[in-house]
C-alpha cells in the first residue's frame, strides 16, 4: 500500500477541520443545512404552522364560515371532557388501537414464519394473504358490513345457519360490534404486517439455525431463542405503524358501523370530523384534536421507549437491524 | 371579545385566498361582450345538470354560467364552506340543512322574499330556508318518506292497506309476525322516519310549532319528545321487531323486502328503481305513517336545498343570479330539471309526473305536509341530530328509557 494511498488529500484534511478559521468548513455546512431547507419548509408549513393554528381554533368559537372568531379559553375543552359521546370515541379508540396492535402482531409472526417456509403455491399463499391490504379499508368496511349483517341472510348467519346456529347481532349488539371492528381490523393488516416481519425474518442468516439443531434445539426453542429476538427491530416499527394508524382509524368504523350502535365503535377522529366539518364546530373539532395529538404523542413515545428497551435486551451485538442502527 | 385566528400562515393563506379570489367571477360587472357570467357550485350531478344549463343558455343568451360540481352532502358543504370563508365563493350555491344555520348567521346569503320569481313556489319551501320572513334558499321540490308494504303479505293477514292509527299498525304487526311473516323493518343509522313523521303530526296540530317551543326555552325535548318516543318503542318492548335494526342500513332493509323477507319498511322515492330493478314483479306501494291518538297519519320529509345568491358578489352579478333563479323557477326550467331528477316539484305552475306507485306522498309533499326534525331545528341541527340517533339506537337496544333519549338532547342543547 503506498503512502499516497492512505494518506488523506490536504485540502479534505483542511475542510473537515473546524478549528483554525476554516472558513471553508462553515461554508460547507451552510452547503450542506441548505439541503435541509426544503424538508423544514414543508415540516414548517404542514405541520408546525396547522398545529399553532389548530391550538388557537380550540381556545375560539370557530365555526369555519367566517374568520371572525370568539375567544372562550378553556370552554372547549371543558366541553369534551363532560361529553359522553367523545370519552366514549376516545374509549374505543384506545381498545381498537392496542387491540389490532396485541393481535396483528401476534398473528403475524407465526404466519411469517410459515409462510417463510418452502413448501408448494407459497407466493399464491403470500399474496392471498396480503391482498386484504390492497382496497381500501372503506370498501372492506362495506363489504363486510354486508358479511356481517345482524340479518338471518346476512352472509356469516347464512352459514351459521347451516349449523343450526341462530342468528348473531355481529353489529347490533355493542360488544359484539366492537368485535367485529377489531376483527376485521386485524384481518385487513395482518398480511400486510406479516410480509414485513418476512423482510426482517429473511436477513437472519441460516447458519444461526443450523447450529440451534446441532446443539438439540426444538423448533419452539429455535423460535424463541432466535427468530424472536432477532425480529424485535421490526416488532418496533410494525407496532409503531399500528399504534398510530389505529389511533387515527376512521374509514373502517365508519362504514362497518358509523360508529354505533349507539356510540360503542365511535371513534375520535369521527368525533373531529363530524364536529368540524359536519357542524361547523371548529373550535371544539380544534380542541379536541389538541388533545389527541398530545394524547397520540405520549402514547406513540411510550411505545416507542418501551419497545426500544425491549429490542436493546433483545437484540444481538453483532446484528443491526434497520431501526436500531 | 371578538378577534381574527391566529394566522400563523397568514402570508401562504392570502397569497391563496388572492389565488383563487382572482379566479372567482364575482369582482367586476358584465364581460366585454356585454354578457355577464355568474359562477354556480352544483350538488347536482353534470349528467343531470348539463341539459338544464343548456337550455337555460338558449333562454337567456346574456347570462353565462360557469358552474362547478361537489357532490351531496358531506363533500358539498365542506367545498362551500371553505369557498366561503376564504372569500371565493360562487355566486350561486345551495344552501341546506347542513348549512343553513352558518350561512344565515355569517349574512353570506341574499334575502329572496321581494323577488316575483318566489310567488309560486310552496311556502314551506321557502319558510325551510328563511328566517323572521326573509328567504334565503329558492328549494323548488320536496321528499318524503312513509312506509313501503308488499300488498301480499298483507293480504294474508286480512289487509289491503298500512292502517292509519299506531294501535291499529301494532296489531296488524302482530297478525304479521303470528303468520310467520317479519312484519317491519326500520333502518335507524339516520333519524327513523316514524318518529319524524309522529313528531310532525304532533307538530303541526301546534300553534306554535313544536319547535318553537322547545328552542325558546317555553318546552323541553323532554315533555314534546318522550309520548311518542313511548308509542315508537312500543315496536321493540313488545317483540314486534328485532332490535337487530340497530346494525342495518337502509339498503340492507330495502334488500330484505325486494325479496319478500319483510312485509313493510321505511322508504322513500330513491327505493323505487331499486326495487322494481331487484323484483319486477313485486306487488306493493307507498302508505304514509299510522298517526297516534288523533289517527292522523303524516310523512316524513323536507325541502330540497335551496338556490341561494351570495351576498358577497357585486350587483351585477346578483342580478344575473337573480335572472337565473327566475328562469330555473319558471314552468320551463322546473319541468326541464324535473325531467333529469325526477324529482316532486313544489311550483303552483307546474304539475310534475309522479311514478303511480309513489303517488299516495305526492299530496303532502306539495302542500307541505312534511317534517324532519334537523331541518326543523332552529340550530345546533346536526349536534341533535347525531345525539338523537345514537339515544334511539341505546333505547332500541333497551340500554335507556324513551324518556332518557328526550333527556339527552335537552343536555345536548343545553351544552351546544
Amino acid at each position: 500500500m503506498s503512502a499516497v494511498a492512505v494518506r488523506p488529500p490536504r485540502a479534505l484534511s483542511k475542510r473537515g477541520s473546524l478549528r483554525g478559521g476554516a472558513s471553508g468548513g462553515w461554508k460547507q455546512i451552510a452547503v450542506n443545512q441548505a439541503f435541509l431547507l426544503p424538508a423544514l419548509f414543508v415540516f414548517v408549513f404542514l405541520f408546525v404552522v396547522p398545529l399553532v393554528q389548530t391550538f388557537y381554533w380550540s381556545l375560539t368559537d370557530f365555526t369555519g364560515y367566517s374568520p371572525e372568531a370568539n375567544f372562550v379559553g378553556l370552554e372547549n375543552y371543558t366541553k369534551i371532557l363532560q361529553d359522553p359521546s367523545m370519552l366514549a370515541g376516545l374509549g374505543f379508540t384506545l381498545l381498537f388501537a392496542v387491540g389490532t396492535t396485541v393481535l396483528i402482531t401476534v398473528l403475524a409472526i407465526p404466519l411469517t414464519v410459515q409462510l417463510n417456509k418452502v413448501f408448494f403455491g407459497r407466493n399464491f399463499v403470500r399474496s392471498v394473504w396480503f391482498f386484504p391490504a390492497i382496497p381500501s379499508m372503506a370498501i372492506l368496511g362495506l363489504v363486510w358490513r354486508y358479511v356481517l349483517s345482524p340479518l338471518e341472510s346476512g352472509v356469516l348467519n347464512s352459514v351459521l345457519a347451516r349449523f343450526g346456529v341462530e342468528p348473531i347481532g355481529w353489529l347490533s349488539v355493542d360488544s359484539l360490534a366492537r368485535l367485529s371492528v377489531i376483527v376485521v381490523g386485524v384481518w385487513a393488516a395482518t398480511g400486510w404486517h406479516a410480509v414485513l416481519y418476512t423482510a426482517y425474518l429473511q436477513s437472519i442468516p441460516g447458519e444461526y439455525y443450523e447450529v440451534a439443531k446441532i446443539d438439540g434445539a426444538s423448533p419452539r426453542q429455535q423460535f424463541f431463542g432466535i427468530t424472536l429476538p432477532l425480529l424485535t427491530p421490526a416488532v418496533v416499527i410494525s407496532t409503531f405503524l399500528l399504534m398510530t394508524g389505529g389511533l387515527k382509524v376512521f374509514d373502517l368504523p365508519y362504514t362497518l358501523t358509523n360508529g354505533g350502535p349507539g356510540f360503542a365503535t365511535y371513534t375520535i377522529t369521527q368525533s373531529i370530523i363530524v364536529s368540524g366539518v359536519g357542524q361547523g364546530r371548529y373550535g371544539l373539532a380544534s380542541a379536541l384534536a389538541v388533545m389527541f395529538t398530545v394524547a397520540v404523542g405520549i402514547l406513540s413515545f411510550s411505545q416507542l421507549a418501551l419497545t426500544r428497551y425491549i429490542e436493546r435486551r433483545f437484540v444481538w451485538p453483532g446484528r443491526c437491524g434497520a431501526a436500531s442502527c | 371579545m371578538s378577534k381574527r385566528p391566529l394566522l400563523a400562515g397568514a402570508a401562504l393563506a392570502a397569497a391563496l385566498a388572492m389565488t383563487l379570489s382572482a379566479c372567482g367571477g364575482s369582482d367586476g360587472g358584465g364581460d366585454a361582450d356585454g354578457t355577464t357570467t355568474i359562477t354556480f357550485l352544483s350538488w347536482t350531478g353534470e349528467e343531470q345538470m348539463t341539459p338544464v344549463l343548456d337550455a337555460f343558455g338558449e333562454a337567456h343568451p346574456e347570462v353565462k354560467v360557469e358552474v362547478s360540481y361537489s357532490p351531496p352532502v358531506a363533500e358539498y358543504i365542506q367545498t362551500l364552506q371553505t369557498q366561503v370563508l376564504s372569500g371565493t365563493a360562487p355566486d350561486v350555491f345551495l344552501i341546506a340543512a347542513e348549512n343553513k344555520t352558518n350561512l344565515i348567521d355569517g349574512e353570506h346569503v341574499v334575502d329572496l322574499s321581494g323577488e316575483d320569481f318566489v310567488k309560486n313556489v310552496e311556502p314551506f319551501n321557502l319558510e325551510t330556508y328563511g328566517r323572521d320572513g326573509a328567504y334565503y334558499g329558492l328549494s323548488l321540490s320536496s321528499w318524503a318518506a312513509g312506509y313501503a308494504y308488499n300488498m301480499d303479505l298483507l293480504a294474508e293477514v286480512g289487509y289491503d292497506s298500512v292502517p292509519e292509527t299506531w294501535d291499529e299498525f301494532l296489531e296488524m304487526c302482530q297478525k304479521l309476525k303470528d303468520a310467520g311473516i317479519t312484519p317491519f323493518l326500520e333502518s335507524v343509522d339516520q333519524m327513523p322516519t316514524t318518529v319524524s313523521a309522529m313528531i310532525g303530526a304532533k307538530s303541526s296540530e301546534m300553534d306554535p310549532s313544536l319547535d318553537d317551543l322547545i328552542f325558546s326555552g317555553e318546552s323541553t325535548f323532554e315533555e314534546q319528545w318522550t309520548p311518542v318516543l313511548e308509542e315508537y318503542n312500543r315496536l321493540y318492548t313488545e317483540g314486534l321487531v328485532s332490535s337487530d335494526v340497530v346494525g342495518l342500513d337502509g339498503d340492507m332493509v330495502r334488500d330484505e323486502f325486494a325479496a319478500g323477507r319483510v312485509a313493510m319498511f321505511n322508504a322513500g322515492p330513491w327505493n323505487i328503481a331499486a326495487i322494481e330493478e331487484a323484483a319486477p314483479d313485486l306487488n306493493w306501494t307507498y302508505a304514509m305513517i299510522p298517526g297516534l291518538e288523533d289517527g292522523k297519519p303524516f310523512v316524513a320529509g323536507a325541502a330540497s336545498p335551496g338556490y341561494a345568491i351570495n351576498s358577497a358578489s357585486d350587483e351585477a352579478h346578483q342580478a344575473a343570479a337573480k335572472v337565473f333563479l327566475g328562469w330555473l323557477a319558471s314552468p320551463e326550467g322546473v319541468e326541464i330539471a324535473q325531467k333529469q331528477t325526477n324529482d316532486v316539484t313544489v311550483t303552483s305552475d307546474f304539475d310534475p309526473p309522479v311514478d303511480p306507485i309513489f303517488e299516495p306522498m305526492v299530496e303532502s309533499i306539495r302542500s307541505g305536509q312534511l317534517y324532519l326534525p334537523m331541518i326543523s331545528w332552529q340550530r345546533s341541527e346536526d349536534v341533535l341530530n347525531v345525539e338523537a340517533v345514537a339515544q334511539i339506537q341505546r333505547m332500541i337496544q333497551g340500554q335507556i328509557t324513551p324518556e332518557q333519549v328526550a333527556q339527552a338532547l335537552d343536555t345536548k342543547l343545553a351544552a351546544s
